[in-house]
């Protein structure tokens, strides 16, 4: 919501810039893995679609290659009265098809390792635990339910330039308790919300897309439950990704996510990883419920 | 302890007070121009003989006292004819002095630039004046002069390229800098986003930058104070000028209302370069305008009554979807009182006021944001004698800071109103300062500033556990938000937290023969405000924030040592300065922090702490067709966040270092950070018809981050980083150049004309505004896109006055 306010600022500076590719000889790093684990969970279905992508990064002009991770585990449950998960369900992860860096619930296992939709309720804590090139990783996160759309339609308006599609969202906030929301507009453009000035309302806004999309192209609108984490995340892949041209940017920061090295934490002499900063795996595990709307381009 | 403490200092001082020899008179008096009665500012009243003098103060009075005798006097101003005149001082004289300027023709040739020159035997150090006429001379983007842009010349003193609001001086932030104008505070200095400073360069007359040695009657901002006066208006005739430039145009007319008593000045500006803007798309706008207005009357030998405002804003809309308004208005009522030939007071009231509006359609709602403040000043100016002169005085600023407030625009917008929680501040001081020259060598400037900085209650306060509004993970080693625990209403009549800071302030000075010096100062500083601003420059949506429960105030500590001199008899200066400095509870934010509309800012700032130190080297050419000067900065700006210690907030850990605080804790470059910052200026006078200008600058490149890998996450392809601000920009410089005509028909007519022509980026260098990286659509493949604001700008300006 707050970011809404910026486009003043960059707007004025698009029309007066001007832009060029330049040659920047860029410093480089190991590999880190990448988890790219947004479970989106759709109640109407039985069985939670989880699919978990592995990769590792490259210098920044190369493309992320699939890994292949020595083992991947969710385990789930509600905590008890005192935060300690005492039963916990497992569901052991595969890769697809070899090569893929694609991981889903192992179907060669000896019992069905499959999550049901029924038990992503409000309060479940989620575990993933991979092995990676030796080392062990952890995340946890807490399933986020959300609201379905009251309305999705197409606008004619225009921001900065004529031939921008403009997309209006239409939902009514839950009353009562602090929400946040994460919406996926396809190809990549995602936005982070949360109620603070629309609570229990029902809100409307416009969302340009940055893409040009021609009439006739099919988009998938969805919306998504989040945790303030995962909508701090969220929110801080958007602004990092955002062009916008120059003296107005944020200072940067790698966006960390919840997937954190524990191979060290002994919890005798290491407890957390203050003093290992740089040991962490990009990316995000969360599990979030979804509601998706399509809409064909005028 | 500390107020007996203050009080006990303050009697330090009285010693040099207790009046000394017998049979001493003094003279006083004002120095005007002769042509419009405008008082001036730092005309040097020097007496030869006793190789001593004075300089007029901000309202161009003097008052010096000297034992009974015969003396030799010259008064001198740039660009005026001297004044030389014996006087016998055998009682208390008051006289006035009218200087004329030099004559049209000669003016150019032969300015003894006495204002710009550094005064070798005052203890004040670390200020650079710039007068009105070298403001307007300086070549700039689009010939429009600007006072800010010019300030970039000077040694010491960078911003963060084209388009970026503000200047920092000496390595310090955007920020910190006071900036006053007829003595009121000015929070936002620039127009369209910084391609313009706020101040109309006709209703300028005299402009002082102090980058260190700040005299104890300046406090609030920890960097530097920019004191800009307004003109009075000429009292003596009607006289308009203006000028038609390439974005804006310029009228100021002022005349008197009562001849010699009471004058008026209005000066307006506004651009109109959103006509142009069709051109590249129909329906976008984006102008500025401002209003200077002034009167003063004197009433009679002992009073003057000032009135003046200023009234400015910016205008941007897009589309109509939305609309942007932002901009500053000051009002203030100054009363200058003369107790004795000896004691001069000013007692100024000051209402300020910054607003912020924007009208978001596609989101259906409005939004206004400000600052508002009222402020007393009394300042008294007490000429003992030649050796030593007393300022004193107090100060008290009272503030109403609105973060936000939303309304919905439409019946059908789903927004609810929201005032975003108001704060309530009041920030009072008092000073003594004291200008002693103990011998004819050694000169002394010391003071003491005490400030109380009283921070109000307020309808909405949210309360923490363990009151840490910040929380951090030890695993995935984040900061996030806290969760308050309870919301409590203190009352806006109550006190959350009071600071208190003694501020004291020293500047020595030994010359040598009158032709060379050494200074030294030492500047301690409280600051209680904060810019809540994580972009490389701030934008003027930005808000202010009072320091509180969870803000401490910015402390300073400046240390500065130079070496002065005099080179030809003043036909070269030659300075050069070190300094160093270092500032407590600099804030830093949380990464991915939202500034903008939070209701909660203690949950996304740490403190920190910044430091600064380098050298500056200044030669001036004061004389001749040929006049110029060459400066250049060798400097480091850097700042850090270390984790907190939790046992702070009461919380056991049984470790100090459970926090990692930002960047890893580790010092880095902040984005104001050049290295190296060299700045040629020259003007030649060619003939009586063409006068040339040139300037030319070279800086690091701005520090800046390159991503050392990207990944995918849902399908968006993020960059990320290593430490903060270890890569820099390509290094910026450019040459601008610029020609005045002087038509030869403004000979001895009422009209006269002038046409600027400038050439802004004269190579076409295309500096890097920053350089960012995005997936091309077509190949989808990474690149590396350099943006850059202005390619090669011509201008043409036309300035007349009659």
């Amino acid at each position: 919501m707050r970011k809404i306010l910026y486009p003043a600022v960059l707007g004025f500076l698009m029309l007066c810039s001007c832009e060029d590719v330049v040659n920047v000889d860029l410093p480089n790093e190991e590999p880190r893995l990448i988890v790219d684990g947004l479970l989106r969970v759709d109640k109407s279905q039985e069985y939670v679609n989880v699919e978990i992508t592995m990769k590792e990064t490259s210098n920044f002009f190369e493309e992320n290659q699939p890994t292949q991770v020595e083992s991947a585990v969710i385990a789930y449950g509600m905590p008890d009265e005192f935060g300690e998960l005492t039963s916990l369900a497992f569901s052991s992860l595969a890769e697809r098809e070899p090569g893929s860096g694609v991981y889903i619930p192992d179907p060669n296992f000896s019992s069905d390792q499959r999550i049901r939709t029924a038990a992503a309720e409000p309060g479940v804590v989620f575990i993933l635990q991979i092995t990676h090139k030796g080392r062990d990783y952890f995340a946890r996160t807490e399933y986020a339910p959300t609201v379905p759309m009251d309305d999705l339609v197409q606008g004619d308006n225009t921001l900065f330039d004529e031939d921008e599609t403009e997309m209006i969202v239409t939902f009514t906030d839950t009353p009562d308790q602090n929400d946040y929301y994460v919406f996926d507009f396809g190809f990549g453009e995602f936005l982070a919300l949360d109620d603070q000035f629309f609570q229990g309302q029902q809100f409307q806004f416009s969302y340009f897309y940055q893409k040009k999309l021609q009439p006739g192209d099919e988009v998938t609108v969805s919306i998504l439950g989040a945790t303030q984490d995962f909508h701090n995340y969220v929110d801080l892949l958007v602004e990092q990704t955002q062009n916008n041209g120059g003296v107005f940017e944020t200072p940067i920061s790698t966006a960390r996510g919840n997937v954190f090295d524990v191979t060290d934490l002994d919890n005798i002499d290491v407890f957390d990883n203050v003093e290992q900063p740089e040991l962490f795996a990009l990316g995000y595990f969360a599990v979030a419920q979804e509601f998706e709307r399509t809409l064909t381009i005028q | 302890m500390s107020k007996r403490h203050f009080i006990s200092s303050l009697l330090l001082i009285f010693p040099f007070i207790v009046l000394q020899a017998q049979q001493k008179y003094t003279l006083s008096g004002t120095v005007s121009e002769a042509n419009s009665n405008e008082t001036l500012i730092g005309v040097t009243i020097a007496f030869p003989s006793l190789k001593t003098g004075v300089t007029t103060n901000e309202y161009g009075f003097y008052s010096i006292t000297l034992p009974e005798g015969e003396y030799n006097i010259v008064v001198s101003y740039l660009g005026f004819q001297d004044v030389r005149e014996t006087i016998t001082l055998n009682k208390d004289i008051k006289k006035d002095f009218n200087l004329l300027e030099k004559a049209e023709e000669l003016e150019e040739v032969v300015v003894t630039d006495d204002a710009e020159r550094l005064d070798i035997r005052k203890p004040q150090m670390s200020v650079n004046t710039l007068a009105a006429q070298t403001i307007k001379q300086i070549p700039v983007v689009l010939g429009e002069a600007d006072v800010i842009k010019s300030l970039l010349l000077l040694p010491g003193v960078t911003n963060a390229g084209e388009a970026s609001s503000g200047f920092n001086v000496r390595g310090g932030a955007v920020d910190q800098n006071l900036i006053l104008l007829d003595e009121a505070v000015v929070f936002n200095s620039s127009h369209l986003f910084g391609f313009f400073s706020v101040f109309n360069p006709d209703a300028i007359k005299d402009v002082k930058l102090f980058k260190g040695g700040i005299p104890s009657r300046y406090g609030g901002r920890v960097s530097s104070v920019l004191e800009i006066f307004q003109k009075e208006g000429n009292s003596k005739e009607f006289k308009v000028n203006g000028g038609i430039g390439a974005v804006a145009s310029r009228l100021l007319l002022e005349g008197p209302i009562e001849k010699e008593r009471t004058a008026f000045l209005v000066g307006g500006r506004a651009s109109y370069a959103h006509l142009f803007l069709p051109l590249f798309n129909v329906d976008d706008k984006a102008y500025f305008y401002d209003l200077n207005t002034k009167i003063n009357h004197k009433i009679n030998d002992r009073n003057s009554i000032f009135l003046s405002g200023y009234f400015g804003r910016d205008l941007f809309s897009i589309n109509d979807s939305f609309i942007n308004t932002y901009g500053n208005a000051v009002g203030n009522f100054r009363w200058n009182h003369l107790f004795s030939d000896k004691l001069f007071s000013n007692l100024s009231l000051i209402y300020s006021d910054y607003f912020y509006g924007l009208e978001l359609d596609f989101v259906g709602f409005d939004w206004d944001s400000g600052i508002q403040n009222f402020n007393v000043k009394y300042d008294l100016k007490h000429y003992i004698n030649d050796k030593l002169q007393l300022n004193y005085g107090l100060n008290n600023i009272y503030y109403v800071f609105n973060p936000g407030k939303i309304r919905p625009n439409s019946p059908d917008s789903g927004i609810v109103e929201e005032q975003l929680t108001k704060k309530y501040a009041n920030e009072n001081a008092i000073y003594v300062d004291v200008e002693h020259k103990i011998s004819e060598s050694l000169s002394v400037e010391y003071g003491l500033r005490a400030s109380q900085f009283n921070r109000f209650g307020q309808d909405q306060f949210f309360v923490y556990e363990n009151n840490n509004p910040v929380l951090f993970d030890p695993f995935t080693l984040v900061y996030k938000e806290a969760v308050p625990i309870d919301t409590i209403n203190p009352g806006r009549g109550g006190t959350l937290k009071k600071f208190f800071n003694l501020e004291p302030r020293v500047s020595v000075s030994y010359n040598f023969n009158g032709q060379s010096s050494i200074k030294a100062s030492y500047t301690r500083l409280a600051q209680y405000l904060h810019l809540l601003s994580n972009t490389s420059s701030p934008t003027p949506l930005d808000v202010w924030t009072p320091s509180g429960p969870f803000v401490e105030p910015q402390l300073l500590n400046q240390y500065a040592a130079g070496y002065f001199m005099n080179i030809k008899g003043g036909r070269y200066t030659f300075e050069t300065e070190a300094f160093f400095k270092d500032i407590e509870n600099r804030i830093d934010y949380i990464d991915g922090a939202d500034l903008i509309a939070n209701n909660a800012i203690e949950q996304v700032i740490l403190n920190g702490e910044a430091r600064a130190y380098g050298i500056e080297f200044l030669l001036r050419k004061n004389e001749g067709r040929l006049k110029g000067w060459l400066a250049y900065t060798l400097s480091r700006s850097e700042q850090r966040t270390p984790g907190r210690d939790l046992s702070a907030f009461g919380i056991d850990t049984g470790r100090s270092d459970l926090e990692t605080g930002i960047n890893f804790g580790e010092w880095y470059s902040t984005p104001y950070d050049k290295t190296h910052d060299l700045a040629v200026y020259g003007s030649y006078d060619l003939d009586d018809r063409w006068d040339l200008n040139a300037n030319f600058i070279y800086q690091t490149g701005q520090p800046t981050n390159y991503p050392v890998g990207q990944f995918e996450f849902q399908g968006i392809t993020v960059p990320y980083y290593g430490l903060r601000n270890k890569e820099r920009l390509p290094d910026y410089h450019r040459l601008d150049v610029s020609a005045t005509l002087t038509p030869r028909n403004n000979k001895g007519r009422r009209w006269q004309s002038e046409w600027v022509f400038s050439i802004y980026n004269v190579y076409a260098r295309k500096n890097a505004a920053s350089i960012n990286f995005r997936e091309n659509e077509d190949t989808g493949r990474n690149e590396a896109i350099r943006t850059s604001i202005f390619g090669i700008i011509p201008a043409v300006t036309y300035n007349f006055k009659f």
